[in-house]
């Protein structure tokens, strides 16, 4: 401000106490500090509109005729009310705070637990429409989905006012939001007046009254609280999509360039019938390069038959060997639910980081026999075994893409999270809100 | 941001493991590490005996 603004001095007709007009040439109602009697300040001789009846007391945050900078404009807090709406039987209060500057006009503050508002008085009047089949309105070129509407009564005031301003005061109010804003109605018996507001940090309101103390911490979300993980949960799926397509390239990489090279492949045959022992050594053969894995992968012709295989690679030179089992099975068949059947006729398995050298394998094929499974007949198969050194291995790679799928999802889901919390304080709550700041933009 | 970072750095990581894991040749598979098989195997196999071979097995069918 230039110059401070010219300030009258009056006497309440009530308490007698000093009552300063700041803003004499525009003000309407002038409410003092004292005794909290609504005057009118547009006669001479201050008459009394209204008595203040209540008991308690209310302290601003912002004191009246603090004075603080916003967007670098002075402004001066000149008046002060407490307003409330009853939904389902619970009050719920909020204070607004009527900034003055003599160039600008005025300007408005709101705040209900810890959630800061910079309002101000909109010109264009915003279009009505519809956003998933629920009431908005656009103005501004931002579209803004319906709250809440409530009637709200104003409980107490402070100050002065360039409106009639009484205790008991009633409007009908709707909020609009599209999260950092609000757009509100407020419908009377002879107008409507429409404002829109830009959440703001408590912190920041302070600084700029200078006030010492810390604002109070804010509880809850509120409409129009910015969601903190809105820019986070794009930034997440842009990372995973990054991510993945590095690890799609690193797997394309790991296709093209392993070895895969076959070190073995023959074919055998087994019957319970031969008394002999079963188990037998194969030829030595080379895995070459670095340490690296074996694949070895049995193809059978059984049919409703299991084999097993007891199998050890052994390192010719060292005696290391590497020792497993693996069973085959394969049936199949019909009953009263239709068509079944279990397992394959196929198996495969990778033995991990086995160091280069030369290698036999041992096999110990198992078929079930008399003695064990009670039958009669002799049970044979034809078997295949096929060893393929450094073979690409993608359960890996399926693992690290559900890895990567954590971050992105938690924050998806403390988004719908927050989102949920701010519609269920709405018209809407437990039902579809959406959930979703989309009006706005994402950041 | 700090968010970004780290699940930048967490992915890089992940990548970084698979690529280890693929190029030293790991497995989820389970084998049986047994060092000091006599290699009198290659001419009897039957003195070998797998551990394996003595575990419950699958008789299939429904």
């Amino acid at each position: 401000m230039a110059t401070p603004p010219q300030v009258k001095a009056l006497a309440c007709p009530n308490c007698g106490a000093g009552v300063q007009v700041r803003t004499y040439a525009r003000t309407l109602n002038v409410v003092c500090v004292n005794c909290l009697t609504v005057l009118d300040a547009s006669t001479p001789e201050l008459q009394i509109l209204q008595k203040f009846e209540g008991a308690t007391r209310i302290r601003p945050l912002v004191p009246l005729g603090k004075r603080g900078k916003l967007e670098s404009e002075a402004w001066e807090n000149i008046g002060f009310q407490v307003r409330e709406i009853v939904v389902d039987g619970v009050p719920y209060q909020w204070h607004e705070y009527l900034l003055f500057n003599p160039y600008k006009g005025y300007r408005y503050l709101t705040e209900y637990d810890g959630h800061w508002n910079d309002v101000k008085t909109l010109k264009s009047i915003p279009s009505p429409c519809t956003v998933s089949g629920k009431p908005a309105v656009q103005v501004l070129g931002r579209t803004y989905r319906h709250f809440q509407s409530a009637e709200a009564t104003t409980v107490y005031v402070m100050g002065e006012f360039p409106w009639q301003v009484r205790v008991g005061d009633q409007v009908r109010v709707a909020d609009y939001v599209a999260p950092p804003f609000m757009v509100s109605s407020e419908t009377t018996a002879d107008e409507v007046t429409w404002s829109i507001g830009e959440y703001t940090d408590g912190r920041r309101i302070f600084q700029a009254f200078e006030l010492k103390e810390a604002p109070p911490a804010p509880r809850g979300v509120y409409a129009n609280q910015p969601s903190p993980y809105a820019g986070r949960t794009k930034r997440a799926w842009t990372t995973w999509l990054f991510l993945n397509i590095l690890l799609f390239a690193l797997m394309f990489f790991f296709s093209i360039f392993t070895g895969n090279q076959v070190v073995l492949d023959k074919s055998y045959y087994f019957t319970t019938a031969s008394k002999g022992e079963a188990s037998f050594v194969t030829d030595v053969f080379e895995l070459k390069g670095r340490i690296s894995n074996v694949e070895l992968t049995t193809s059978t012709d059984l049919d409703n038959d299991w084999a097993y295989f007891g199998f050890a690679l052994v390192n010719e030179a060292t005696g290391q060997g590497y020792d497993f089992g693996r069973e085959v099975s394969c049936y199949y068949g019909r009953d009263s639910d239709g068509s079944w059947s279990e397992g394959g006729r196929n198996d495969s398995v990778v033995i991990p980081s086995v160091p280069p050298g030369r290698y036999y394998l041992r096999v110990e094929p198992e078929m079930q026999s008399d003695a064990s499974g009670g039958g009669s007949a002799d049970h044979r198969m034809n078997y295949r075994l096929q060893l393929r050194r450094d073979v690409p291995y993608n359960a890996f790679f399926w693992f690290a893409a559900l890895l990567l799928l954590v971050p992105p999802v938690f924050t998806s889901l403390r988004r719908a999270g927050f989102e949920t919390r701010r519609w269920n304080e709405s018209d809407y709550a437990g039902g579809s809100s959406g959930g979703s700041d989309s009006s706005s933009s994402d950041d | 941001m700090i968010f970004g970072k780290l699940f930048l750095t967490y992915g890089l990581a992940i990548l970084a493991l698979v690529g280890i894991a693929e190029y030293r040749g790991w497995s989820l598979n389970t084998v049986n590490e047994v060092k000091g098989v006599p290699k009198t195997i290659r001419n009897n196999p039957g003195a070998y005996r797998s551990h394996f071979m003595f575990l419950p097995r699958y008789i299939g069918g429904k």
